[in-house]
């Protein structure tokens, strides 16, 4: 009970974001909008401002907030929304979003191979499939959601369990796993760890991946060949041969 | 205490937590492979967060290989996508809720199931083109069956339909 009355404002808001999507959720009868929105923004906002006023001011970064906000409620438009076209448009701003937020973690190859890989050929993938598959526009399913309350309470606990361990988590906890890393006699991977300057280069990042990990890369190319097999097998055709 | 680098890992835990909320809720199959493919987006990014506070790379040659795999998921999982909506011309995920052990509890519905009428797939029966002349001594009921059977078939050109060119199969 304590420790429920000492994050009464964290409960509230992760409240907050659960009712927010909770009234977003695809129903026949349609509710305005807005009011979820608000909700969800409120929660996001006031979590952000509780878990930022432990932060130290050197964390005061305006585009972290931008990209976290709008990777988060896209996100929320991704799974709410009652069109599988705009769930997969509002997935690709997503897309954009998570990258934005690799750009700022120093991945900048990373960021471009996402936009490239999910953005550019998965979502339109995604939209070609809605288009051979589904043609008639809104449907009975995509308006009845199953289950909405159950997964959503549970998945708040589970948001709640991680960000709670995440804010008694200290800098302590941290740097004793970083020195355990630095007692280990045979360093592992020692490609994978670049002088400071190189850090998040292409060089560095082309030397980790092809160094340490070369069987992993040519693994990972014959899983994509083996993929596309599989993929070219599975899918239906008709008598003549077309899709 | 909440620093810079645990920012980005809630960013990821929220992402992670609502693609699985979408995962669970969604009946189409198509947003349930994106809601899956949110989750990874999650989990690239803890695993980018944490390569950065170890000042090692392998984080992001991690999240490399898991784009690698969720290319290859997502070919897949459309594949299949395709092929159970041969099967079902839905897409809706309940119609193969029978593919469980014959000793499962019948999984949790839509809460609203009986209000709704639960989806089949449309029954579509051969029709016949009517032909001939109409018998003269019907009954009602034969009578309207005709009659639907015509107003049914009205639009289809009268003359019979053309042999269609044979297409060759090129199969060896």
């Amino acid at each position: 009970m304590d420790w429920i009355s000492q994050h009464r404002l964290e409960i509230f808001a992760l409240a907050l974001i659960a009712g927010g999507v909770w009234w977003l959720m695809p129903r026949p009868a349609r509710l305005p909008k807005f009011v979820g929105l608000l909700m969800a923004i409120c929660g996001a906002g006031l979590l952000a401002g509780r878990l930022h006023a432990a932060a130290g001011p050197k964390a005061q970064s305006l585009l972290f907030f931008a990209f976290a906000a709008a990777a988060i409620l896209s996100t929320i438009l991704m799974i709410t929304n009652r069109n599988p076209v705009y769930s997969a448009l509002w997935f690709a701003m997503a897309t954009l979003s998570v990258c934005g937020l690799f750009l700022m973690q120093y991945a900048p190859f990373l960021a471009a191979a996402t936009v490239i890989v999910y953005a550019g050929a998965i979502v339109v993938t995604f939209v070609f499939v809605i288009m051979l598959a589904q043609q008639s526009g809104a449907t009975i399913y995509d308006q009845r959601p199953r289950q909405p309350l159950l997964a959503i309470v549970f998945a708040i606990l589970l948001l709640a369990a991680l960000l709670s361990t995440l804010q008694t988590s200290s800098a302590v906890d941290f740097q004793f796993a970083n020195r355990h890393l630095a007692a280990v006699a045979v360093e592992p991977n020692s490609l994978s760890r670049p002088p400071a300057d190189q850090y998040g280069t292409m060089l560095a990042l082309g030397r980790s991946l092809f160094g340490d990990y070369l069987f992993a890369v040519e693994l990972g190319g014959t899983l994509l060949l083996v993929a596309t097999i599989g993929a070219i097998a599975i899918a239906p055709r008709r008598r003549g041969g077309s899709l | 205490m909440m620093g810079d680098l645990e920012s980005y890992l809630a960013v990821g835990a929220v992402l992670f937590v609502l693609g699985a909320i979408g995962f669970f809720t969604r009946r189409n199959l198509i947003v349930m492979v994106l809601s899956a493919e949110m989750m990874l987006h999650g989990v690239s990014l803890t695993l980018v967060t944490f390569g950065r506070l170890h000042a090692s790379l392998e984080g992001q040659a991690f999240t490399i290989f898991i784009l690698t795999v969720a290319a290859c998921e997502a070919g897949l999982a459309l594949a299949l996508v395709l092929a159970l909506y041969q099967r079902s011309k839905s897409l809706d995920v309940e119609f193969w809720t029978e593919l469980r052990e014959p000793d499962l509890p019948p999984p949790m519905l839509v809460d609203d199931a009986g209000q709704m009428p639960m989806v089949t797939p449309p029954a579509r029966f051969p029709r016949l083109t009517p032909a001939g002349r109409v018998p003269e001594n019907l009954d009602t009921g034969d009578r309207e069956l005709v009659d639907d059977a015509a107003s049914q078939t009205a639009d289809v050109p009268t003359e019979p339909p053309q042999p269609k060119e044979v297409i060759k199969s090129v199969s060896h």
